[in-house]
């Protein structure tokens, strides 16, 4: 049955995840954009926002994805332009890796603790039953 | 005359707290019964003195008294009365003044409650704990956050009104008491663990005393967060309800460390174990509500909600880490009391599931406040200047997300203890079952994408498991001869509805950011653009002139149908124009229009922003779902006759006799079912 249930589970999600197919330049545009800042307002990107600089950078990043720039490329520019600053995701390298590397740290930390636990909780001796006590849970056992 | 009110409530309110706070700590140290009831009755004299300066404030908001710096900042003669009375908590020093209504509003609730036990040592240092806390925060307007500053020289004509985004909505008028509700509502938990620990009565009485409270303030809380989204949305025309933001983050992060909270603490309730972690985790959530008000407050961290910056900062941070510093001794001091005898048998269990449940939460909450304050320590470490915005959110958190979606539908089956391979594939056949059909449904419907699909399954999944005791905790009832609505009320239950509010918004929050469109189009009066289904025809502009704006709204017809307005205001007091989106909300999907850029003339070409997305209107009504189930597990249980074997108090009788029944949901699997 449950065989069953996993068989038809991943063939629906292999069918539906999603097409690899071509992107289009423009949503490869959103794509990037939507990991850029825009400059002029507070943590937004500049695919969210309506403001005019970040209609310009969309405008901007379009036009270099038509020219056959790479994602890499733009963000180079982009970083070049304005900074670090401009990145939505901090970068995977340098000091900004930190916030990547840390939360992997600290969950894989909390996993071995708890693995830990649990073997000490498995290896304690259960507390011998004492004949009283064993009189008093069959007595309560009859009522 | 409204400034010397304000400023005596303040003093008032103040000196009774430092009073109240010696006449306790003088009782304590006697053991005098009489000093303990009277130090407690001091709380009639804070609430007493808030309420007047919160009159006071209110009188001159309302009577436009610009003799007041912060009425003259904050308040004008234009704004419409709602918008003048919200005005109070449009800035910090009145953001201040709420908080401080609150807290005094709490204590005084606290103290009624309890007041058949006041001299009981552990409600004693409860109430002078409540008192610390109300010392500090009127201590903060006595101070650096003087709200009934007088305003030096000629007193001005006209205010300055309150900021555009925030006399633009009706919601900010319940957001911010809502939230407030929630974030001053761990104060009172927070105190009695403090009590405990001091007290050395660290067992399970104060848990069961607080349980309550607790999720009261929870509730407030959570429907706190889920307005602030739906303000965002509605107000701040980017057509996003969550983008992640400092201030959201500092709302969601006391929230997630809550939510842990309230599920492992029935681990302590019922194995007595795990009692350093429920403590660590109250004073987290606590201190968590101070540090995000300083991380929001103080000008550290840019927000699109800091609506003011201020000296305060400092004294925030003092207040933190005197709250965690005290924390951390007392806990180290009762370390040997705080240990259990209790082991878990297996991961596979109930017990197990609340552990997995807190280092999901544990992660998840890791998560946020490091990239909320990342920017700062990159800065500090070489000087860098980065970013931490949605797509590090987004991707860190999905996986956490899954794990608790997952999580949610496994361990209510999970029984106490050790679970046995036959139990589960019972339990949990059909609403396994149930996922697959829906993951099937959505991929045959056309859907597409990974993390959209494994959302939605797991949302059914979880859904499907707390529709499950739901059914079977009704029958229950009905067999026990009850109403049926008895088996939906108490803790057990009322956490499957807010199980289900949750999968509710997992699945709207997955499906808005999937299957989003938007685009800006730019037409002429009677030209047509098409988008996802949808045709959008903009048919020119109107102006119209109110006291507080100038308001030039774009009429444009939607689907052929009704016409929407999206506008802009322009408002005396701000150089750039406020737009403000119209929606049409529906069961499917929103339709948000709003105004880019107006047109030059008549005849001119306007920008139309079109942002479609699904189910958001699911959002508010996942948010209500959370809200209803939190009143409904806070519902009194049934009183469970003492003489069925799962009565057993978790502690012995002396220690609470007050105890209020611990309800376990009536399932049909014990013994007694």
């Amino acid at each position: 049955m449950w065989a069953l249930l996993a068989l038809v589970l991943s063939g629906a999600l292999v069918a539906g995840r999603g097409d690899s197919g071509q992107q289009s330049d423009g949503q490869r545009a959103h794509g990037i954009a939507t990991e850029i800042r825009c400059p002029t307002c507070r943590g937004l990107s500049a695919a969210d926002s309506d403001a005019p600089a970040a209609q310009a950078i969309r405008d901007d990043i379009l036009r270099r994805v038509q020219a056959g720039q790479t994602h890499g490329e733009i963000q180079g520019y982009l970083v070049s332009r304005y900074g670090t600053e401009i990145l939505l995701r901090p970068e995977r390298h340098g000091v900004a890796s930190l916030v990547w590397v840390l939360p992997v740290a600290a969950l894989l930390a909390a996993v071995a603790g708890m693995a830990l636990a649990f073997r000490r909780w498995r290896s304690r001796p259960h507390a011998p039953v004492s004949a009283a006590d064993q009189a008093l849970v069959d007595e309560a056992l009859r009522q | 005359m409204n400034a010397a009110l304000g400023t005596a409530g303040v003093a008032l309110a103040l000196s009774a707290a430092v009073l109240g706070i010696a006449t306790l700590a003088l009782g304590l140290r006697r053991g005098d019964p009489r000093l303990l009831a009277a130090g407690q009755r001091y709380v009639w004299l804070i609430l007493g003195g808030a309420v007047l300066a919160v009159v006071a404030m209110e009188a001159a908001f309302i009577g436009h008294d610009f003799n007041l710096k912060y009425v003259a900042d904050n308040g004008s003669r234009e704004t419409p009365l709602l918008y003048t009375i919200s005005g109070m908590w449009s800035a910090l020093e009145g953001s201040i003044l709420l908080w401080s209504l609150i807290l005094a509003g709490y204590l005084t609730v606290m103290v009624r409650h309890f007041r058949a036990r006041a001299v009981d040592p552990l409600v004693a240092w409860a109430t002078l704990t409540g008192f610390a806390v109300a010392v500090f925060f009127f201590g903060l307007m006595a101070g650096p956050a003087n709200p009934f500053k007088v305003i030096a020289g000629a007193v001005p004509v006209d205010g300055q009104g309150p900021n555009p985004l925030l006399q633009n909505h009706p919601l900010v008028a319940f957001h911010p008491p809502i939230l407030y509700l929630g974030f001053v509502g761990f104060t009172i938990p927070f105190a009695f663990a403090i009590a405990a620990l001091v007290t050395g009565r660290v067992g399970e009485g104060w848990l069961v005393e607080t349980r309550r409270w607790t999720l009261f303030a929870w509730g407030f809380l959570t429907v706190g967060i889920v307005l602030g989204a739906w303000w965002s949305y509605e107000v701040l025309g980017w057509g996003g309800y969550w983008a992640w933001d400092p201030v959201e983050n500092a709302s969601f992060l006391p929230w997630l460390t809550g939510t842990a909270y309230i599920h492992s603490v029935m681990v302590q309730e019922r194995r007595g174990m795990l009692r350093v972690w429920n403590l660590s985790l109250l004073v987290s959530t606590f201190a968590l509500t101070i540090l995000g008000t300083f991380l929001t407050r103080s000008g550290v961290l840019d927000s699109v909600h800091a609506f003011s910056e201020s000296s305060i900062g400092p004294a925030l941070l003092a207040f933190f880490a005197l709250v965690v510093g005290v924390s951390i001794a007392l806990i180290g001091w009762r370390g040997d009391r705080l240990r259990s005898p209790g082991a878990i048998d297996s991961p596979v269990s109930r017990e197990g599931a609340f552990l997995a449940n807190n280092v999901a939460f544990g992660a998840f909450a890791f998560v946020v406040l490091l990239g909320t304050v990342f920017p700062l320590i990159a800065e500090a470490i070489n000087g860098d200047r980065l970013s931490v915005g949605a797509p590090y959110f987004d991707t860190m958190t999905a996986p956490v997300g899954f794990t608790l979606l997952f999580l949610m539908a496994v361990a209510p089956a999970l029984p106490w203890r050790k679970a046995s391979g036959e139990l589960l594939h019972k339990r949990l056949m059909w609403p396994a079952w149930t996922a697959t059909f829906v993951v099937v449904a959505c991929v045959v419907a056309g859907l597409r994408g990974l993390a959209p699909l494994t959302a939605f399954g797991l949302g059914a999944f979880a859904a499907a498991a707390a529709l499950r005791q739901l059914v079977l905790s009704a029958q229950a009832a009905r067999r026990q001869g009850s109403p049926v609505w008895r088996g939906l009320v108490g803790r057990a239950n009322g956490g499957m509805v807010v199980h289900i509010g949750v999968v509710v918004i997992a699945v709207a929050f997955a499906a808005s950011h999937a299957y989003g469109h938007r685009h800006q189009y730019r037409l002429e009066p009677g030209q047509t653009a098409h988008l996802a289904g949808h045709s959008v025809t903009y048919l020119g502009t109107t102006t119209s002139h109110h006291a507080n704006k100038t308001t030039l709204s774009a009429r444009v017809r939607l689907d052929g149908g009704r016409v929407y307005e999206p506008a802009l205001h322009q408002f005396p007091n701000a150089s750039q124009a406020i737009g403000s989106p119209s929606v049409r909300v529906g069961v499917v999907d929103d339709v948000y229009l709003t105004l880019v850029a107006a047109p030059d003339g008549d005849q001119a070409a306007a920008v139309v922003g079109v942002n479609i997305q699904p189910l958001i209107a699911w959002l508010w009504i996942g948010g209500g779902l959370m809200g209803f189930g939190t009143v409904l597990a806070a519902w009194p249980g049934r009183r469970r006759r003492p003489t069925e074997p799962s009565s057993a108090p978790a502690v012995p009788k002396l220690e609470q006799p007050e105890t209020p029944v611990v309800d376990e949901t009536p399932v049909a699997v014990g013994p007694h079912g």
